[in-house]
């Protein structure tokens, strides 16, 4: 494989981009490693924690030679997580394009300031941190500035697509009998996510790394910071507040 | 009001669906359950919810977004103070070129044209001879 050297990566950041990254960089620590062997998990457990051991081992490989300067891994890195760092974005912003600037502003920050991964903790963990701090860093910087704008939301002819031609899947269609379920789906699609922004910024994040994006307790627990008794009671009142929004159409 | 008791076990119900409760944790919240109908129907409406925010499609990231952050990075380190130079040195080098192409070549045409010069660089060459007054 062909290697292309960045000098860059190896010297010290700009003053500007180091206060960029200082303000939602903050460094990893130790995590605990779910071993592969442990006997009280279940077969499935067992094969989660076989799937998150290879995931992280994949991560530190390509770390490495980004640090190296390598900016093939860095294509590696951001191809591996750029949906999930997208879709974070789309749900909690509700604006395809916003969306779209915010996750290629999260892996600029992640190249800048690659140097900064200690390599103790989760790279997964430490990318999600970045992007909710610069998620959460937008929501303030937009509501200061009165920004509104409507629910996109499979609005736009790409969104129309299936997921390989690059646009999403109307899974929601599954839950409504009928021949016009697609329609309905994303009908249905539009009102959560236009009932998920209006949700506080804090509950909005925890509905969506737990329900939309399915992130275990103990990962957004490194994520956000939170208290692990402080997870469990806020997401249960995001869960309330959003369920309270959504009431007529939970029947 | 509720009992802080039962808030407590209530607040435990979000962890108790999704599994995340120790054994003695799990046992309050289902004796919580048992005892109130009211209880069981938020649970049957967080089970609801679930079922439906976890039924949202998953969303892809556009195919040229590797592209795009790679253009950002490209144009930023262009654009980065400490290297501005690089980006001006091109333009200084070829206006200080020009610069001396215009004066060279003037020079040159100059010198050309002068016959002092040329009777220094050969001494063999006569001046053209001065107009007479006769001739006229």
């Amino acid at each position: 494989m062909s290697r292309v050297t960045d000098p860059d990566l190896r010297a010290p950041p700009s003053p500007r981009v180091e206060a960029l990254i200082a303000e939602v960089v903050e460094p990893d620590e130790p995590e605990p490693q779910t071993p592969v062997d442990d006997a009280s998990l279940t077969p499935a457990q067992r094969e989660e924690a076989a799937r998150r051991a290879e995931q992280d081992r994949r991560d530190r490989r390509l770390v490495r030679r980004l640090k190296e300067g390598d900016e093939r891994a860095f294509q590696e890195l951001v191809q591996t997580y750029q949906n999930r760092i997208f879709g974070l974005m789309l749900r909690m912003i509700s604006n395809r394009q916003e969306a779209e600037d915010l996750a290629q502003e999260v892996f600029i920050i992640v190249y800048r300031a690659i140097g900064s991964y200690r390599g103790e903790g989760r790279f997964y963990t430490w990318l999600y941190r970045i992007a909710s701090n610069t998620c959460k860093n937008r929501i303030k910087y937009l509501k200061g500035r009165n920004f509104h704008r409507s629910v996109e939301i499979d609005e736009t002819p790409q969104a129309q697509l299936p997921a390989s031609d690059g646009g999403s899947i109307v899974t929601l269609q599954s839950q409504v009998p009928g021949p016009e379920a697609a329609t309905e789906g994303t009908r249905m699609e539009k009102v959560i996510q236009r009932e998920l922004a209006a949700l506080d910024p804090e509950h909005r994040l925890l509905i969506v790394l737990r329900d939309v994006q399915g992130l275990s307790y103990q990962d957004i627990i490194k994520i956000t910071g939170l208290q692990e008794g402080t997870l469990k009671s806020r997401l249960h009142r995001a869960r309330l507040a959003l369920k309270e929004r959504l009431q007529p159409y939970l029947r | 009001m509720a009992e802080p008791k039962t808030a407590e076990a209530e607040e435990l119900m979000s962890a108790y669906l999704d599994e995340q409760l120790a054994p003695e944790e799990a046992a309050r919240v289902e004796k919580m359950l048992a005892e109130s109908p009211e209880a069981r129907e938020e649970l049957s409406g967080l089970q609801n919810l679930l079922k439906l925010v976890k039924g949202l499609p998953e969303v892809e990231a556009p195919p040229d977004f590797y592209e795009k952050v790679a253009k950002k990075i490209r144009r930023r380190r262009l654009l980065r103070g400490d290297n501005l130079w690089l980006l001006a040195l091109p333009f200084q080098v070829l206006s200080v070129v020009l610069i001396l192409v215009v004066a060279v070549t003037y020079m040159l045409l100059h010198l050309d044209g002068d016959p002092s010069v040329q009777l220094e660089k050969d001494p063999t060459v006569r001046p053209p001879p001065a107009p007479s007054p006769s001739s006229k």
